[in-house]
């Protein structure tokens, strides 16, 4: 795990902590995606309305926290207002607010609008004949909902090469539908696929870079839910909205660090 | 009223290059013309609703002025939560463009009526619902409010009334008849045609609305002294006029029932009594005193059969 990464994961924690607030094990999943999309687009977060940027759409919202930790690692705000998260009459919510937060493109929440939107996105700086592109990262449980499938293949129809789409396979759904080829289903549907692993902020990178043509691109990202702790690794399910307590925030602190030198 | 949603796109895309039609594989040969001069703003996405609607809002979110468009029960129905997120949420003010208004298909049965559409879009914050009875009131509904930056309804309906109302102003509604007798029959849309007729032979107010929201409360609190009779043949004015507090209101409209015959449009509209002669009645009644909503009386259903299945389930609880 490189250092920024256990650092937002570290925010990420201290956050759900204070607040009350979880969802920790799917934020620890995306945390390499999400630096990685911020190392690769383009973008000024002391200019987040910047015209030129690149546009990112976290359609799996309640993966909020990552998103705003990450954010805050990269300058777009101080992470002690992150603390907030949820509270009343903070700006922070459980799923992200555009109207609210810089950096945010989209609010979301309710699985299957983000890709969406990211398409139609993508399509207007098609027409524009921009060079900006849209990224959007989807969670594995998401895609279980028919639009997702519905967005990509108007992507690929309307060849939508400046879309890629981030698919966390952190196999959420396995007591349930889990998709267990999620790389020959957007193949399938039209994407140019890069299978990587999904905590190789290297790999992440060089994948968001590959060119694809007309094809929109999808990076499965092989991941692991609570990715870092190994008890939130071990019982993903009963940490899905569990917030730490103090004792237990320290345990899952000594696990983060356990192989930091 | 296709065809003139067709013109007035069209004439839009002339002057501003941001607009921009998508389609549901619905009104493709009446964008035939449009695609071939503005191929880079004309889009048939495919049959997908939620999906149109979403990359509406993508679309109107770097500022393209787009209008999406499909039969009415999909696009306001099964997209319901896609307007709500993806357009009023984030703000992302598209147009939405419906064909097949209340029981414009009426022979397809009760999946392809259309009357809850008006209800439930106006219950969404930042929505604009427009319910357009001519073609002129479309043409200058459209022009007016198409770039307003918020999401904005607009039903078309292939059954349009062609009664001049008048300047057509949105947010506006028009009184077309004063009368004395302490009844003010209130509608909307193309039912303006039967209803016009039939309040000509009592001493009724008249007042039509083609917005629904924002209604015009100014206007309805104008009549507010007086007994109200509102005749639509959809869900959504009864509603809006009921905005304004306090007023006496009947409703002479649609059952809490499937719909569920068939035939054409003057037919369904006969059954449920909003023919001319039917709306007659309801406002004679209203002026003769008697105040039971005509609506809730009509219980009476099309013809049916009872599935095998129900029948079992009675037996077995009897």
């Amino acid at each position: 795990m490189i250092e920024p990464c256990r650092r937002i994961r570290a925010d990420i924690l201290r956050v759900a902590h204070r607040s009350g607030h979880g969802h920790v094990p799917t934020c620890f999943s995306v945390v390499e995606a999400l630096y990685a999309v911020y190392a690769a687009i383009r973008h000024d977060p002391s200019n987040p309305d910047w015209p030129e940027r690149d546009l990112f759409v976290l359609s799996k919202g309640h993966a909020s926290l990552a998103l705003y930790c990450t954010l805050a690692a990269y300058g777009y705000f101080d992470v002690v207002e992150v603390e907030g998260f949820g509270a009343y009459e903070s700006r922070f919510g459980c799923h992200p607010d555009r109207l609210k937060v810089p950096g945010i493109e989209v609010s979301t929440g309710s699985l299957g609008h983000g890709i969406g939107l990211a398409a139609g996105m993508a399509l207007a700086l098609k027409i524009e004949g921009s060079p900006r592109r849209v990224v959007t990262l989807v969670g594995d449980g998401e895609a279980n909902e028919g639009t997702v499938w519905e967005a990509l293949m108007v992507a690929a129809d309307q060849r939508l090469g400046n879309l890629a789409v981030l698919y966390d396979h952190n196999r959420s759904q396995r007591r349930c539908l889990q998709i267990e080829n999620p790389g020959e289903r957007l193949e399938a549907f039209g994407c140019a696929v890069t299978e990587v692993d999904g905590h190789d902020v290297a790999a992440l990178e060089a994948a968001l870079a590959e060119a694809t043509g007309e094809r929109p691109r999808a990076i499965v990202a092989h991941t692991v839910k609570g990715h870092g702790c190994a008890t939130l690794v071990e019982d993903m399910f009963a940490w899905h909205r569990r917030s730490p307590d103090a004792p237990t925030l320290a345990a899952l602190m000594e696990e983060l660090h356990a192989d930091a030198v | 009223m296709r065809t003139q949603f067709r013109q007035t796109a069209t004439a839009l895309a002339e002057a501003d290059d941001k607009v921009i039609v998508l389609l549901g594989d619905v009104s493709v040969y009446q964008f035939e013309q449009f695609k071939a001069r503005f191929p880079r703003r004309f889009y048939n996405l495919g049959i997908l609703e939620p999906t149109l609607i979403s990359v509406a809002g993508g679309l109107a979110s770097r500022g393209l002025r787009v209008f999406a468009h499909t039969i009415a029960p999909f696009l306001t129905e099964r997209a319901y939560e896609q307007i709500k997120l993806d357009l009023c949420y984030n703000e992302f003010g598209a147009n939405i463009v419906t064909c097949g208004a209340s029981f414009d298909y009426a022979w397809d049965g009760a999946t392809h009526h259309a009357y809850g559409d008006l209800a439930i879009l106006r219950l969404l914050p930042g929505m604009e619902v427009i319910q357009p009875g001519s073609k002129a009131e479309l043409a200058a509904l459209l022009t007016s409010r198409y770039a307003s930056g918020t999401p904005s309804y607009f039903r078309l309906s292939d059954h349009p009334h062609a009664i001049d109302t008048g300047p057509t102003r949105f947010g506006e509604g028009v009184v077309l008849k004063r009368g004395g007798s302490g009844v003010t029959v209130m509608t909307a849309g193309p039912l303006l045609a039967n209803v016009l007729p039939a309040a000509a032979e009592f001493d009724v107010n008249l007042v039509y609305f083609h917005t629904l929201k924002p209604i015009d409360r100014e206007l309805v609190r104008a009549f507010a002294d007086t007994r109200i009779l509102i005749v639509h043949d959809a869900f959504g004015l009864r509603e809006a006029v009921n905005e304004v507090p306090g007023l006496r209101s009947w409703y002479h409209g649609l059952p809490d029932r499937f719909c569920s015959w068939y035939g054409k449009l003057d037919q369904m509209r006969a059954r449920l009594g909003l023919d001319v002669a039917g709306i007659r009645a309801a406002i004679a009644a209203l002026i003769a005193g008697k105040t039971a909503s005509p609506s809730a009386r009509r219980g009476d259903l099309a013809p049916r059969r009872t599935p095998a299945a129900s029948s079992s389930r009675k037996r077995g609880t009897a």
